[in-house]
């Protein structure tokens, strides 16, 4: 059947219905439109939405959408960066968000098995409990689900120490479009079956298949950590402190930057006396055991820090002051609502040694397009979120938007970096995919779809062209 | 045949052509129509571009090839690559070519204050390619994650004969499908790698290693069963039976523990203490904690020897437990290959929940193995394991789902079936 000959709405609709229920399928004007979205201002509308509540609706209804050539765009909660989650032609969304239990949880073996519904707040909260965690925390944590962070392989403050979602999954089943069940992995590193199914399908944006079911890593929570937050005159600063640390043979968990507008827009949102005039503020935490290194490591870093001369440089001693030098970051993409109605944030990561040049060229590029662009970075992996503040209602201005984009993927592609640590590709930046590859590269992920959805019904589109 | 080695002789030259006197090269009974040691990508590319026309089928290693399926084909020995190209120390990155022996790698980035923390699979023979090609969750991955977390860039030689890069020194990357870390374990199947870049980790502050003599491998998995209860995580919390424990602990009367500590210099030495106290109250009849860096060389070395014999023995049967019941793990592989200390060897590397066993019969085992793993939440490793497991269900369609998956991406890449003719699925 082709995309001509669209299966009639009614009929759609009645199969759905009929496989997961009524109480799972949407299709009412609003709830389209709210499915249309995801966190970039791209939109587009589906036929329905379907919750599937197990493996067996996923698979009845991979089967049906087969057999009537309609598309499946997999969604969690839709806090994707990359329009990953858009609805395509002659789709409907499929939404794990009601496949949301945690099934098992095994902390002397360090291992749970979750469904791709559950938030990863929700796992981290039901682990702290017991003092475990998962370690990987997208600043999205409180909303975003395993699903999501899973399909799109989610980073986060804690990447340098850490690792990312990838390094955390032991194994999933997931159903491809041929409407067959796949268990890869296992508990551990040591069960994958030949080819490392687990990790191509991390970061496959939904391209590849539907997950249903995770094993995922878990840890007992590090026996003590350090908080440090310094101000700094200059981004450049900031960028040689990080550099210092890692010279100095630390590897902390977190090192977050900020530059002067993120730093004044998180001031006014949350009045937390941060000083307005310095050019960069960076979050430093190391964490490890609990027998008087960690106080070694903050009086290094202590002196490296000191020799980039801050403007302030604070060691929290108390659980609220750790949480206030986190406040800022916290709310800082939110923040910028005060400064303009929309924003358009990146992800472009380059090699570390080129963390000040990228800095350097972000200002630039503010400069060139005439657009307000804040600073986020997550500064030890290189990872940067600039965010472009415009009106959306501005066509001329959400023109240069675009172009200061392009500029920005360019710029980290010159410094030998990538146009996404964390976000993905999605559609958004699907037409930049070959500024980064080569042709024989992107044949070579073509080659991967059509093993795994060799019709192109899973999230067609996204990515590159089959 | 002759006509191929003509080709590949005017191609590499052909001094880098063998065909007498292949044997050093060669593990395996068949026989290639000839060794050929490529010097640089553009070799590799015009020498699989060659054999692909030609339909000859081609295997690859650092230093020795596996010669199953590769009767009349080309075994590449990866020998002339084998240098480290660039340290960035910046990015804490290193770009190598894939022959460099992998020991030899590990200890020249030491040397420059970095760390590359992967285990050489076989340590006098295996090369970094082959770390990554063969992508074993080393001792070490529970700390320091498997070694496809290390690939962060590489070019490869399709089975095509096309060049392909992809990555860059970023420690993050998302753009497009993560064929990055997927190649992890591949073995060669999708591609020959031409270059590789790794991401390193500033070298430990601080190292020591303790080493008991106990009764027998069971009382060292109780020991690290106490040992992880108290949260105390280390680099390698691992233990072999006598035999091959003489490679480390040369004199020593039963098995031997050896746990690796690589930690900021105070935890450093607590945990010694705690490791210590805990293999003393599990039995212990000696122990040592070594922190001297030339024993505590000479105390890995006897480690990597005693693991590169067990990985290069067919006859054994590795499987995982939850790290909690590797003493379970252990009861229950007596029960089938009979007392662990009686053996050629039985090893376990606690924290994975690893355990590895010599068996006479390994396919019989594994199946009596991987039904007594299911339960302590674990299972036969690879491939087999998932067969094992799906058998276990009754649900052979899984396996055959999985299978074809596999068939279908090799095909997409090596269309001829070029590469690796001895990995069959």
């Amino acid at each position: 059947m082709t995309v001509a000959q669209k299966t009639d709405q009614n009929t759609l609709v009645e199969a759905l219905i009929n496989i997961a229920g009524e109480q799972d399928v949407v299709t009412g004007r609003v709830a389209m439109y709210a499915y249309g979205y995801d966190a970039t201002l791209l939109f587009g509308v589906p036929r329905a939405v379907v919750f599937p509540e197990s493996t067996q609706e996923v698979v009845d209804i991979v089967n049906y959408c087969r057999s009537t050539g309609v598309n499946i765009v997999p969604r969690g909660a839709g806090t994707n960066e990359s329009g990953g989650t858009i609805p395509v032609d002659n789709c409907i969304i499929m939404n794990c968000c009601r496949m949301k239990k945690i099934l098992e949880v095994d902390l002397d073996n360090y291992v749970a098995i979750i469904e791709p519904g559950v938030v990863n707040y929700d796992i981290q909260e039901m682990l702290a409990k017991y003092g475990y965690y998962y370690p990987p925390d997208p600043a999205s944590y409180k909303a975003s689900t395993m699903g999501g962070n899973v399909g799109e392989c989610s980073g986060g403050p804690k990447c340098f120490k850490y690792g990312v979602t990838r390094d955390y999954i032991y194994g999933m089943e997931f159903v491809t479009s041929d409407g067959k069940v796949r268990w890869v992995g296992g508990r551990d590193y040591c069960s994958e079956p030949f080819y490392d199914i687990t990790r191509m399908m991390c970061g496959s944006e939904g391209t590849l298949g539907y997950m249903t079911k995770f094993a995922i890593r878990i840890e007992p929570i590090p026996a003590a950590k350090r908080t440090m937050l310094a101000f700094y005159n200059e981004p450049v600063d900031a960028a040689q402190s990080v550099a210092d640390i890692v010279a100095a043979g630390i590897v902390p968990t977190t090192l977050e930057m900020m530059d002067n507008l993120i730093i004044n827009t998180a001031e006014d949102a949350t009045g937390a006396g941060l000083p307005r005039d310095a050019g960069a503020m960076l979050i430093i935490e190391v964490d490890g055991p609990a027998y008087g290194d960690l106080d070694d490591q903050v009086k290094t870093i202590t002196e490296v820090v000191k020799k980039a001369n801050p403007k302030q440089f604070k060691i929290a001693t108390t659980a609220a002051e750790v949480d206030a030098c986190w406040l800022a970051r916290r709310v800082a993409i939110g923040s910028v609502a005060h400064r303009a109605p929309s924003y358009s944030m990146q992800d472009i990561t380059v090699p570390r040694s080129e963390f000040p040049q990228a800095v350097a060229g972000i200002v630039q590029t503010s400069k060139d397009y005439d657009l307000d662009i804040g600073i986020l970075a997550h500064a030890g992996d290189g990872n940067f979120h600039p965010l472009v503040l415009f009106d959306q209602r501005n066509a001329e201005q959400s023109e240069r938007v675009h172009k200061a984009e392009a500029a920005l993927v360019k710029l980290a592609l010159d410094l030998g970096g990538t146009m996404s640590g964390e976000h993905g590709v999605g559609l958004l930046k699907k037409p930049l995919l070959p500024n980064e590859y080569a042709p024989v590269t992107i044949d070579a992920f073509r080659k991967i779809k059509r093993a795994f959805d060799p019709i192109n019904r899973m999230n067609p589109t996204k990515i590159f062209d089959l | 045949m002759s006509q191929i080695v003509e080709q590949l002789k005017s191609l590499l030259g052909a001094d880098n052509v063998i065909t007498k006197d292949m044997t050093k090269y060669l593990r395996g009974g068949e026989q290639p129509a000839a060794v050929a040691c490529p010097g640089t990508g553009e070799e590799v590319a015009a020498l699989v571009k060659a054999a692909a026309d030609a339909g000859v089928k081609v295997n690859v290693g650092g230093a020795v090839v596996d010669t199953t399926g590769l009767s009349g084909g080309i075994a590449v020995v990866m020998k002339r690559m084998n240098k480290i190209l660039e340290i960035d120390r910046n990015n804490l990155t290193c770009w190598v070519q894939p022959g460099m022996p992998h020991k030899e790698f590990c200890d020249a980035l030491l040397k420059e204050g970095l760390y590359f923390p992967p285990e050489p699979y076989a340590v006098s023979t295996s090369s970094v390619a082959g770390c990554i090609g063969i992508g074993d969750p080393d001792s070490k991955a529970f700390k320091y994650m498997p070694p496809r977390t290390y690939i962060i860039a590489y070019e490869m030689v399709l089975p095509t004969g096309e060049p392909m890069k992809i990555g860059s020194k970023c420690i993050k990357c998302v753009s497009g499908l993560d064929l990055i870390h997927f190649i992890a374990g591949t073995r060669a199947t999708l591609g020959i790698f031409t270059k590789i870049l790794v991401k390193l980790q500033p070298a430990p502050v601080c190292r020591s290693i303790v080493l008991a003599d106990l009764p027998n491998i069971t009382t060292a998995a109780k020991a690290f069963l106490s040992i992880q209860k108290r949260r105390l995580f280390v680099s390698r919390e691992n233990a072999i039976t006598n035999k091959l424990g003489q490679h480390i602990w040369s004199g020593a009367k039963g098995a031997v523990a050896f746990v690796d500590i690589e930690e900021f210099p105070k935890a450093n030495v607590e945990y010694a203490k705690i490791v210590e106290a805990e293999l003393k109250i599990a039995g212990a009849t000696a122990t040592k904690i070594i922190s001297d860096e030339k024993e505590y060389a000479s105390a890995e070395l006897g480690w990597l020897k005693a693991r590169e014999a067990v990985n290069l023995t067919d006859k054994k049967v590795r499987f995982t437990v939850g790290a909690s019941n590797v003493v379970k793990g252990l009861d229950a592989a007596k029960g089938v290959v009979g007392a662990l200390e009686d053996g050629e060897f039985a090893l376990i590397e606690a924290q994975l929940g690893k355990v590895t066993v010599a068996s006479a019969n390994p396919e019989a085992d594994a199946v009596k193995l991987n039904k007594a793993a299911m339960p302590l939440g674990g299972n036969v490793s690879g491939l087999l394991g998932s067969k094992l497991r799906c058998d276990e269900y009754s649900d052979q369609a899984m396996f055959d789902n999985i299978t074809q998956l596999l068939h279908n991406i090799r095909k997409e890449f090596d269309p001829k079936g070029i590469l690796a003719p001895g990995i069959q699925f």
